[in-house]
């Protein structure tokens, strides 16, 4: 325990990165909002929090599979948007649900076979992808509205077992990954694959039998996937569909990951750390709201943070 | 393949896209086809056509800048809202370059010195510039703009529209800059091998520095045209531009430290806008239509560029 818990502060042999960090800024943070505010410690507004600090780590924890891989997704925020508007559309549940999944799946599929196959940048296919997939969702909805089906909004907004809903949305979210990325050959291959990117050895995971264009094709798969879930979970909480939701939510989820030790360079990160960056943010918004400061503010504090955050990540290879 | 074929791909795809545009609005409305009309839908591109200049520079040192909209905004506010009611043109001019200087030096440094994603680092700068702007706004208009700059935007010499020499005057200079300055060889010799160049004794970090703060320059320059476009101001001005201006270098041929393209081919990627968005007026298609074929142009330029280097 000691030893795992040490190596959360080293940045030498190991993959995790810094999660150590994050791990004392989350419990600086809970001290402080306890102390200084009467609000924060009560029962309604923690379940408020972790409904909303949901959808946010639910996304990171996809971007995760795509930054792991030295790639990014841009799209992050149009899946949420799309999936909002299939939900809101007028069919019903057991066609919708399964849509959402598969028609997010298709758009990582996209993006991982134009990039690995096309040899197209990452940040260049998925922006692409970012504006034809908000270009469908305002025709499917122009404006915010429509009806989501009943059993989404009860699966997020009611309670289990004395247990907000979200909980246990965050439970599958995070055991999924875990299972994932700890658990099978798919997680291991994508850590070896950012890896060599990382050290400016493209070939290096080739070289070891690993199947590089298919893993990296399924990490962007995995993104979307977990993107269409934040996507759901956010069409249960607003109860309609809206073009806007997921707007720079890649960026929220980016930085989320980043301050969780994840290194944009790929190789580097872990699933802790990325929850503990996605918690941050979520007490840094709570307690801003807290204080009354102004969502611009707020938005502009989260750009600062993460210019911050990157800035700390010192990497060989200059430029995108 | 092919030798015919292959001078025909190594032309940029900005030439064939416009006209290609051409011809459609040649059959779909030829009356559109009037130096005059066609000279309105220019001159609305030019804030565009100059930004193109710095990303076309930043992107051939394997760079982006996105905090274009972000400078574009914060200028527009500090002209429109009169926080400022005593400052002549010229001061608005020092202050605007000022601004983009500083954003400029500030992605430069951290690009090439702190080695941080471009992208990251120049969309996290506009962020924070329009949350900035959103807050002293309190997400208003802020005001109108001076009358002066309007009519400056509106001089024209025949049909052709003062900002549109302008542009061409602009375009001219960077072409001149890259073909013949110490400068143009290093740009080109970073974004071919920056180990390479680096070894050579090219001051690799100081070039894509550089190219930073002129892209940080050439935005002001384009807030500054943008500004003279509308009569009053706003929250949203120029946010859509610095993507349209990547995805207009990448249609002129110009990719991540490639520059065939030069600097007319971006040149011509921005006419196709301006045509694209003349033929989607004619054909009233609106705003997703818009936004699904400004993705749908971006991916099949950068698919073109990665099938070719990929064969070589």
């Amino acid at each position: 325990m000691i030893a795992f818990l040490r190596s959360g502060f080293s940045t030498r042999r190991s993959r995790n990165g810094l999660w150590g960090v994050p791990l004392v800024i989350v419990v600086l943070l809970v001290a402080v909002l306890t102390l200084a505010t009467e609000q924060f410690a009560t029962r309604e507004n923690l379940f408020n929090l972790v409904a909303q600090a949901m959808p946010l780590l639910i996304a990171a924890i996809g971007q995760l599979f795509v930054i792991i891989v030295g790639g990014l997704d841009l799209s992050v925020g149009s899946v949420i948007s799309f999936s909002t508007a299939i939900l809101s559309l007028d069919a019903p549940a057991v066609v919708l649900i399964p849509a959402v999944f598969v028609l997010a799946g298709l758009v990582g599929l996209i993006n991982g076979l134009v990039i690995t196959r096309l040899n197209v940048h990452p940040i260049i296919a998925t922006l692409a992808m970012q504006y034809i997939l908000l270009g469908i969702t305002r025709i499917l909805r122009p404006v915010s509205g429509g009806d989501i089906p009943q059993i989404i909004i009860s699966a997020v907004q009611g309670s289990f077992l004395g247990l907000p809903m979200p909980v246990f949305w965050g439970v599958i979210a995070i055991g999924l990954a875990a299972k994932l990325l700890y658990g099978t050959r798919f997680g291991l291959h994508l850590f070896g694959i950012g890896g060599g990117v990382a050290a400016g050895m493209e070939d290096a995971a080739r070289n070891f039998g690993i199947r590089v264009d298919r893993n990296i094709v399924l990490a962007y798969v995995a993104c979307s996937l977990f993107a269409a879930l934040a996507g759901v979970f956010l069409a249960g909480r607003i109860v309609s569909g809206d073009p806007n939701v997921g707007l720079l939510f890649e960026l929220d989820a980016i930085t989320a990951a980043a301050i969780g030790g994840t290194q944009l360079s790929g190789g580097v990160g872990s699933l802790h750390g990325t929850v503990l960056g996605a918690v941050i943010l979520a007490l840094l918004a709570n307690g801003m709201n807290m204080a009354n400061i102004s969502p611009f503010v707020q938005t502009a504090i989260k750009g600062g943070l993460l210019l911050a955050i990157v800035g700390l990540q010192s990497r060989k290879k200059m430029g995108l | 393949m092919n030798p015919v074929l292959r001078r025909l791909a190594a032309v940029p795809p900005a030439y064939y896209v416009f006209a290609l545009l051409l011809l459609v609005l040649w059959i779909a409305r030829p009356n559109m086809l009037n130096p005059n009309v066609l000279g309105i839908f220019v001159r609305q591109v030019v804030p565009l056509g100059i930004l193109v200049l710095g990303q076309l520079l930043v992107m051939r040192v394997r760079s982006i800048d996105l905090s274009g909209g972000g400078v574009i905004l914060l200028i527009n506010y500090i002209i429109t809202s009169r926080t400022f009611p005593e400052a002549s043109g010229l001061m608005f001019i020092l202050m605007a370059l000022a601004i983009g200087g500083a954003v400029g030096l500030l992605n430069g440094y951290m690009v090439a010195k702190r080695r941080v994603s471009a992208v990251i680092v120049t969309l996290a700068v506009s962020i924070i510039l329009v949350g900035l702007v959103q807050f002293l706004s309190s997400g208003k208009p802020p005001g109108d703009v001076p009358k002066y700059m309007n009519e400056i935007f509106d001089i024209k010499y025949g049909p052709l529209p003062l900002p549109v020499l302008f542009w061409l005057g602009c375009t001219a200079l960077m072409w001149l800059a890259l073909q013949r300055s110490v400068y143009g060889r290093y740009v080109e010799a970073v974004g071919e091998n920056a180990e390479a160049a680096a070894f050579s004794g090219v001051p690799v970090e100081r070039t894509v520095v550089a190219a930073h703060v002129l892209a940080g320059l050439i935005a002001a320059v384009a807030a500054l045209v943008q500004t003279g476009s509308i009569a009053v101001g706003s929250v949203r001005v120029g946010l859509d531009l610095p993507i349209l201006a990547v995805a207009a270098t990448i249609l002129g041929g110009v990719v991540f430290g490639r520059g065939e393209g030069g600097v007319w081919g971006p040149f011509f990627g921005v006419l196709s806008f301006a045509l694209l968005f003349v033929v989607m007026t004619v054909f009233g298609i609106d705003d997703p239509g818009k936004l699904i074929a400004q993705g749908v142009i971006i991916l099949m330029a950068a698919i073109l560029y990665g099938w070719r280097s990929k064969r070589g």
